[in-house]
């Protein structure tokens, strides 16, 4: 009797999660398993017959293997960005943290205005026409690094202040450059809020949509999320493609999460002591 | 190392030089490369791919990158942004009508007025490409759509039922049908958008009786609550409602569901656009031939007429460095060879707006029913939305709620007269 009183909201919370979470995902499964006369009736069923192999043939080969030009072109998008993100996000966090001029307050604004003011297509795109970047994979990783920043220096930031000045003192003391100082002794510190940003700026990047539609055009540019279109569209989608290629598209960021799980729950925790 | 193996590698190696100079001298040869920028789908993409393949092989110094878009909101947001950046691609397909006038064509799109392809292209669909400055600013792409009732065959056959011709024989076909204990007419408000097709296929039983509505109705002096012909669409909405011939989850049944009713028949009829066929065709290939389609019977049988939505336009933005060859490929696809290579990729929908394009004899019922309203003696009509700059947004929300009972048809229709002034007041029209 004490077992299930004190056990039932773990049992409940365990089986929200399972409703919210392992459903809609076994829902993406089973479907990827169906021919495209069951697929079409978006029913919870189990598959009649194995229709997986021949799904994937068909999603990875559609358009001239657009997947394999998708993923590579992500990880690439991804990776790029999340590594300029986390040593920009870091610098200037620390720099906001350890040193105060009159200039702070205008930077904490103009932080804050990137996280509020919606950013304007057109005038992104003239911009990047004029430096020659637009409809490039570096154009785009600029514009992701941008819209990611903001965010990221606060999460560092707000870390940084929980690390004593004195070991910056103490390294400076024994004749550490600034950058020493940064690289050597703040940095790797930094570790767990660094997998944080590293873990949500990747799932956000790599699953980003309207930042690939509009600022690069062309098959050769594709991203995994656009190929999402080759099969759905208002009036005529293979639902079983589609869901096989949600899939595939899935698997990567899935073991991100299964590799730094542990990880991402003492980062999130760790900057969230302190504001 | 052997003779032997010193031979096969040198074989293998002019071989190999061989191929790479044959290979080079094909990429030498595809001089050109244009971007052809088309709504995904993977009907549409087959169309254009189909399209792509016979005219590179007319004209092998041509090369044909397809690319692909959203439908719905987001690809007009992408094709503005992109005319408005000049990064357009050489050729994209979009909407005519209406959301061709919303992107500018005069500024943006190349004048097609003069092209001597121009001559086979009905008038009916040159009308919803002409820029407001009276030229001629797009090509037809794909077939054009009627609006109407699918219906299926086999109920039909087994309750003895005739296709009607008049709105009072379509309601005692559907008392037929619900005496015997099936579904007579589909609803699918889970997708709101379907449910604006009594209203808006009904616009030809409009037009027959008073010609002059659509430009009347620009111009606010035709109102939909006040004109009695016009609110006729809403009541027939109401009356099938009221009369519970409705499948019984109509709130929450998707368009999927729907053509899967009418195909396998679990219901008698469906008010839809006939591109369904071709969607049905790919799903239930089995069943094609179950399915039938009518135009929406008005009031008097001798005007009954079906109301046609214009395919696709094709155009070509004016900052394109190709111009010649992207001209060259829409005259292809403007052309007979262009509709049959169409039809080899997509099978026929409906028929096509070009002179001397014809349809094979094996097109599903749902197609061929189409084919009467057109031909000599037939009649039909394009649908308010090509005639008249001005369609509410809120159109399906309303027509939700007649067709659900909770608004009345008068109603809903003065409602939407409403809702058709604040964008009539947004495009600057006079009179309102």
């Amino acid at each position: 009797m004490s077992f299930i009183r004190k056990y039932w909201l773990s049992a409940v919370a365990i089986l929200v999660s399972v409703v919210v979470f392992l459903v809609p995902f076994a829902f993406i499964v089973l479907t990827a398993f169906k021919d495209p006369k069951q697929a079409s009736l978006l029913d919870f069923s189990w598959p009649q017959g194995n229709y997986l192999w021949g799904n994937i043939v068909e999603v990875v080969t559609t358009r001239n293997w657009m997947l394999v030009t998708a993923f590579v072109n992500s990880s690439i998008l991804t990776v790029a960005s999340v590594a300029l993100l986390v040593i920009f996000g870091a610098m200037v966090g620390f720099v906001l943290q350890r040193r105060k001029t009159r200039l702070n307050g205008l930077i904490e604004f103009l932080i804050l205005a990137g996280l509020m003011i919606p950013p304007a297509v057109v005038p992104t795109i003239w911009l990047l026409q004029g430096i020659q970047l637009f409809g490039r994979l570096h154009g785009l990783i600029l514009i992701e690094v941008a819209y990611g920043l903001p965010f990221t220096i606060l999460l560092y930031r707000a870390f940084i202040s929980t690390i004593p000045r004195e070991l910056d003192e103490a390294a400076i003391i024994d004749g550490a450059r600034p950058f020493d100082v940064f690289f050597k002794v703040i940095l790797p510190l930094l570790w767990p809020v660094t997998v944080t940003n590293i873990v949500v700026q990747s799932v956000a990047i790599f699953n980003d949509f309207t930042n690939p539609l509009y600022y690069l055009p062309g098959n050769a540019n594709a991203t995994v999320q656009l190929t999402l279109y080759n099969f759905q569209s208002q009036f005529n989608t293979s639902y079983n493609l589609l869901f096989t290629n949600i899939v595939l598209i899935t698997i990567p960021p899935l073991i991100v999460f299964l590799f730094f799980n542990r990880q991402i729950v003492a980062g999130m925790t760790a900057g969230a002591v302190k504001g | 190392m052997t003779k032997t193996t010193r031979r096969t590698m040198l074989t293998g190696f002019s071989a190999g030089l061989l191929a790479m100079t044959a290979l080079s001298g094909t990429a030498f040869a595809q001089s050109i490369n244009l971007t052809y920028l088309v709504p995904s789908g993977a009907d549409g993409v087959a169309i254009a791919e189909e399209l792509v393949k016979t005219f590179e092989a007319a004209n092998p110094d041509i090369n044909i990158d397809i690319e692909t878009r959203p439908g719905g909101s987001e690809g007009d947001n992408l094709i503005k942004t992109r005319l408005a950046t000049g990064t357009m691609a050489d050729i994209f397909r979009y909407n005519s009508g209406s959301l061709f006038q919303a992107i500018n064509p005069a500024q943006f799109l190349v004048d097609m007025t003069n092209e001597p392809w121009q001559a086979d292209v009905q008038a009916s669909f040159k009308q919803v490409v002409t820029a407001p400055d009276g030229t001629v600013r797009g090509a037809p792409m794909g077939a054009a759509m009627g609006g109407g009732i699918y219906y299926n065959k086999a109920i039909y056959e087994e309750l003895g039922l005739a296709v009607p011709t008049t709105w009072a024989e379509f309601m005692a076909n559907n008392e037929k049908i619900k005496a015997a204990g099936k579904v007579a007419v589909i609803q699918t408000y889970g997708d709101t958008w379907t449910s604006q097709l009594f209203v808006l296929a009904d616009y030809y039983n409009v037009s027959a009786k008073d010609g002059s509505f659509a430009g009347r109705y620009t111009a606010g002096e035709a109102k939909f609550g006040t004109d009695a012909a016009a609110l006729r669409g809403f009541e027939k909405l109401q009356e099938t409602f009221e009369a519970g011939f409705f499948n019984e989850d109509f709130g929450a049944a998707k368009y999927d569901d729907g053509i899967r009713m009418v195909a396998t028949g679990e219901g008698a009829h469906y008010p839809m656009l006939t591109f369904a066929t071709t969607a049905i065709a790919s799903t239930y290939p089995e069943n094609i031939n179950d399915v039938g389609f009518f135009a929406q019977p008005g009031d008097e049988a001798e005007l009954n007429g079906l109301t046609v939505w214009m395919p696709d336009g094709l155009y070509v933005p004016q900052t394109t460095p190709n111009l010649e060859a992207a001209m060259k490929f829409v005259a292809f696809a403007a052309s007979v060879e262009g509709c049959e290579a169409q039809t080899r990729a997509g099978g026929a929908s409906g028929p096509y707006l070009i002179n001397g394009c014809s349809l094979p004899e094996d097109v599903p019922p749902a197609v061929s029913d189409m084919l009467p309203y057109f031909a000599e003696g037939g009649q039909n009509g394009p649908a308010l939305e090509f005639l008249s700059p001005i369609k509410g947004p809120a159109l399906e929300q309303i027509t939700v709620e007649v067709g659900s009972g909770i608004r009345t048809a008068a109603d809903g229709a003065a409602l939407y007269d409403e809702d058709v002034r604040k964008q009539a007041q947004q495009l600057g029209l006079p009179g309102w």
